[in-house]
């Protein structure tokens, strides 16, 4: 039995691909993947999963599922999900740096709904660095009355600038706006990893003004951008 | 007689554009911008300014004159 003993992050990974996944629960994903690559299921035989692989084993088991689904939940097997290591910060560590919330599910992509998403992670990006500084679960806990979930967790995340979501509703994103977060709805799923190289490269550049000034510059250095930027 | 545009708020999200009547609302090199000699602040066309009304930040556009 040992032998057929799966690691603990890679378990994880089988149970958060099979939430991405339709009417999928960890069990059916497994017999799936055992079907496709047989015991013991390792790291490395997983790496060798394509999506036909994916879509023919356990004969079509789930051949009629979408096939963007099934490409996410194959990036999560095979991401080395090792989850992300918590770095320190203090206020001032990163001068023009900005301080974003990804809301998330899986921990890698911004594919989180902002009212439903199960984590919040927080970066802090500048122009050549981003550390994550903190992962926030917007669970109610337990005992404490809330009127107003999406209030809550537009508090959760109030010292961020700015907020990267899958989706939102429109009441929701008018909470965080009052609470001076910028909210980004993104067009289709991204990486967290991309969309902080996306931000590096605006910040790196000339960031726009309402950015600048989130990001703490002082008015007269953004009028010297734009001096420089009129030409 | 006239609105702007608080350059430092605005994030170009290009809403105020279209809803113009007298079509002053035109996207600068920063941000969008007001030309304040055509702006009528919407009098004549509509109650109240319809870039104010759509724009999605608060006090965003104000009256060149306060």
């Amino acid at each position: 039995m040992n032998s057929q003993a799966i690691s603990r992050e890679l378990a994880l990974r089988i149970g958060l691909a099979a939430r991405a996944l339709p009417d999928t629960d960890a069990k059916r994903l497994l017999s799936v993947l055992t079907d496709c690559i047989g015991l013991p299921l390792t790291e490395q035989k997983i790496a060798g999963i394509d999506l036909n692989a994916l879509k023919s084993a356990k004969a079509g088991e789930f051949a009629d599922v979408d096939e963007p689904l099934l490409t996410h939940a194959l990036s999560i097997l095979k991401s080395g999900l090792n989850a992300p290591e918590r770095q320190a910060y203090t206020d001032g560590d990163m001068p023009g740096s900005v301080r974003i919330a990804c809301a998330s599910n899986d921990g890698i992509n911004v594919d989180g709904h902002f009212g439903s998403c199960s984590q919040f992670l927080i970066y802090q990006v500048s122009a050549d660095e981003a550390r994550l500084i903190d992962i926030r679960n917007p669970d109610i806990p337990d005992g404490l009355e809330v009127d107003d979930k999406n209030a809550f967790r537009a508090e959760l995340i109030q010292d961020c600038q700015v907020l990267y979501i899958a989706s939102v509703g429109g009441p929701a994103a008018a909470k965080i706006v009052k609470l001076g977060i910028h909210p980004m709805k993104l067009p289709g799923i991204e990486t967290i990893a991309d969309i902080i190289k996306q931000l590096q490269t605006v910040i790196a550049g000339t960031p726009p003004p309402w950015l600048a000034k989130v990001m703490g510059v002082e008015a007269s250095d953004r009028f010297h951008f734009e001096r420089e930027a009129t030409g | 007689m006239a609105l702007y545009i608080v350059e430092a708020d605005c994030i170009s999200c290009g809403d105020c554009e279209p809803v113009c009547p007298t079509n002053s609302i035109t996207e600068g090199k920063i941000v969008f911008k007001i030309d304040a000699k055509t702006c009528t602040e919407c009098e004549g066309d509509f109650d109240v300014p319809q870039c104010v009304k759509v724009c999605p930040v608060d006090n965003c556009i104000l009256p060149l004159e306060a």
